[in-house]
């Protein structure tokens, strides 16, 4: 992990995400198993869980580089999502993902640092909808 | 859409739900779906550079799989809270069966929130991914 670049309380420029119906629906392909009965890749319906997440609105990218991820010696740790509104298919959010902890640990295997990425979906009329928690742990 | 009426209690139990076996296209699927650009999900020769026998299916398979198992029986519109930490790796061919246990029920100031301990297990019944979950109705 590339210590020197991440930096707790780092905020990203924020863009905007549209949860477009077959983004949902290749989600729920992949899954096998429909949200609830006689949901539909449409939009009004509601948004899968767990489809929102940094790596899927945001984009991975930008904010794996900021954290120095490398994918051969790092994993996804797991998510803390918090549903505080409704988010539909086709419904326009802005995602704003910030670092917003870090801390080193000693694994069996060496020293092990986890990142926490905070992300807020907000609504167009500023209500946070979504308030994700997703932690990568890398050994290193 | 999907609705429980009755009130539960702690110990009651969700339906388990069952996904997979998962197959490389479902993967492929989530890593499009995704816009995913790890290629531990896609490539054998580099999941094995990075210690694994093989290509790793995503985490958000586990994830997705209890809070589906939530949603399915209460409704999405009726889930607060989804926290799951993934504990061992899942991967093509693996078939997951979650359970959601109530832990705890609360009065709300309009109907009830409940509490509950998750966990998915794969078909050897090494546990894949633990967690909690949260679900308000009226």
């Amino acid at each position: 992990m590339n210590q020197s670049s991440v930096a707790v309380g780092h905020r990203f420029p924020q863009r905007q995400f549209t949860v477009s119906p077959s983004r949902v629906e290749e989600y729920v392909i992949a899954l096998g198993v429909a949200p609830e009965e006689g949901w539909r890749a449409e939009p009004g319906m509601p948004v899968p869980p767990g489809f929102l997440m940094y790596v899927s609105t945001y984009g991975a990218e930008a904010l794996h580089e900021a954290i120095g991820l490398d994918f051969r010696r790092g994993v996804y740790g797991g998510m803390d999502v918090e549903y505080l509104e409704s988010v539909r298919v086709g419904d326009t959010v802005t995602v704003a993902p910030v670092i917003s902890g870090t801390s080193t640990k000693q694994g069996k295997g060496g020293p092990l640092t986890f990142v926490e990425l905070t992300c807020e979906y907000v609504l167009p009329d500023g209500r946070v909808a979504v308030r994700e928690r997703s932690t990568t742990v890398q050994t290193g | 859409m999907t609705a429980v009426a009755t009130r539960p209690v702690p110990g009651d139990r969700l339906p388990d739900l069952e996904v997979g076996p998962l197959s490389r296209i479902q993967v492929a699927y989530m890593t499009v779906a995704m816009r995913d650009p790890n290629p531990v999900h896609v490539d054998d020769d580099f999941a094995r550079q990075a210690g694994l026998p093989g290509a790793i299916a995503h985490g958000t398979f586990a994830v997705s799989a209890l809070g589906t198992a939530v949603s399915r029986h209460v409704g999405v519109d009726a889930l607060r809270r989804l926290q799951v930490e993934l504990t061992a790796p899942v991967f093509p061919g693996d078939r997951l069966t979650t359970e959601v246990t109530v832990e705890d029920v609360e009065d709300a100031e309009v109907g009830y929130v409940v509490h509950a301990r998750l966990q998915a297990r794969n078909q050897a019944g090494t546990t894949v991914a633990r967690g909690r979950a949260s679900w308000a109705l009226t």
